[in-house]
């Protein structure tokens, strides 16, 4: 995903995309990210225990903690949220 | 079929759906506007009293030609974000995931982000284009009626200047009634924002970050 995002919707989006064990590169990639925010967001993340590393085959990979769980609800549940009230009009 | 789905399916369609007239009457208002430059350049002499209407018609025209442009690059910008939003929305059908609404969600907010001040330019240039094509619409109608002292008079000749009159008002009704949704979109997504910077307090809490 590209655009303007908050610095929490890009933690939610690195959670969601390490539901799976992934890659530093495929994070930043998926994430639209450079290499140095990356390593930011992600040693932030794996700092509060919501992502852990693992090694597979010699590389690092990264994947989303159960305590990542409660962040993606809340996040989920505050947006959904947005959208009880729309723009009051019908075409 | 959650109630977030729901409105958020309605409003992306509603606002593919405004996109869309935006693009058709902005071509149409490009159309409209070189077909009365080259009115008034043709007319130029014939008729040296309505000399001065022809150059307020021309310069007029000459406004909403380059305000055509501007219409269609700013909604074009704004509809292919919208397209592939709608497209990925349509894909997933009714059983959409959570995360997956959560993620267009986000996506949407983004887009929004990234164009609000097009969006805010493209309410100016739409009420402007209104108003521009409101003003040749009743140029057109001063072609056919005569004003004298005695009063109006219709001029049966130009009767057929007519529905050329009708629907240069029509672009500039279509035109007004974009700049009225798109700016209730653009208030509705405002708040939008500014709720996302409240909750951003829960966020970071759940993160440890309160003091930060």
């Amino acid at each position: 995903m590209s655009g303007r995002r908050t610095i929490y919707e890009i933690y939610w989006e690195i959670l969601i995309y390490c539901k799976t064990p992934r890659s530093f590169t495929g994070i930043i990639n998926r994430c639209d990210l450079n290499s140095k925010t990356g390593l930011e967001y992600i040693g932030f993340l794996a700092g509060k225990g919501y992502l852990s590393a693992v090694t597979e085959d010699g590389k690092t990979r990264y994947i989303s903690t159960p305590a990542a769980g409660e962040y993606i609800a809340l996040f989920s549940s505050l947006y959904q949220k947005l959208f009880d009230t729309g723009p009051g009009f019908r075409l | 079929m959650t109630h977030a789905l729901s409105q958020f399916r309605t409003e992306i369609r509603h606002f593919f759906l405004i996109s869309i007239l935006n693009l058709v009457f902005a071509a149409i208002a490009l159309a409209f506007g070189v077909q009365y430059i080259v009115t008034a350049i043709l007319a130029q002499g014939a008729d040296p009293a309505a000399a001065g209407l022809r150059i307020l018609t021309g310069a007029v025209a000459l406004v909403c030609f380059g305000l055509g442009i501007g219409w269609i690059l700013a909604t074009v910008r704004i509809f292919e974000g919208i397209v592939e939003i709608k497209d990925d929305l349509e894909t997933e059908g009714t059983a959409i995931a959570d995360n997956r609404l959560t993620c267009l969600i986000v996506r949407m907010l983004a887009h929004y982000r990234n164009n609000r001040k097009t969006i805010s330019n493209m309410i100016l240039v739409c009420t402007l284009g209104g108003v521009c094509f409101f003003v040749l619409g009743i140029a057109n109608s001063v072609k056919v009626l005569s004003v004298s002292s005695a009063g109006f008079a219709v001029t049966l000749d130009n009767l057929l200047l007519i529905p050329a009159m009708l629907f240069t008002l029509g672009i500039a009704l279509a035109s007004l009634l974009s700049s009225y949704y798109f700016s209730k979109f653009a208030k509705v997504w405002d708040g939008r924002l500014h709720e996302i910077e409240i909750s951003e307090c829960a966020l970071k809490e759940k993160l440890g970050l309160e003091g930060r």
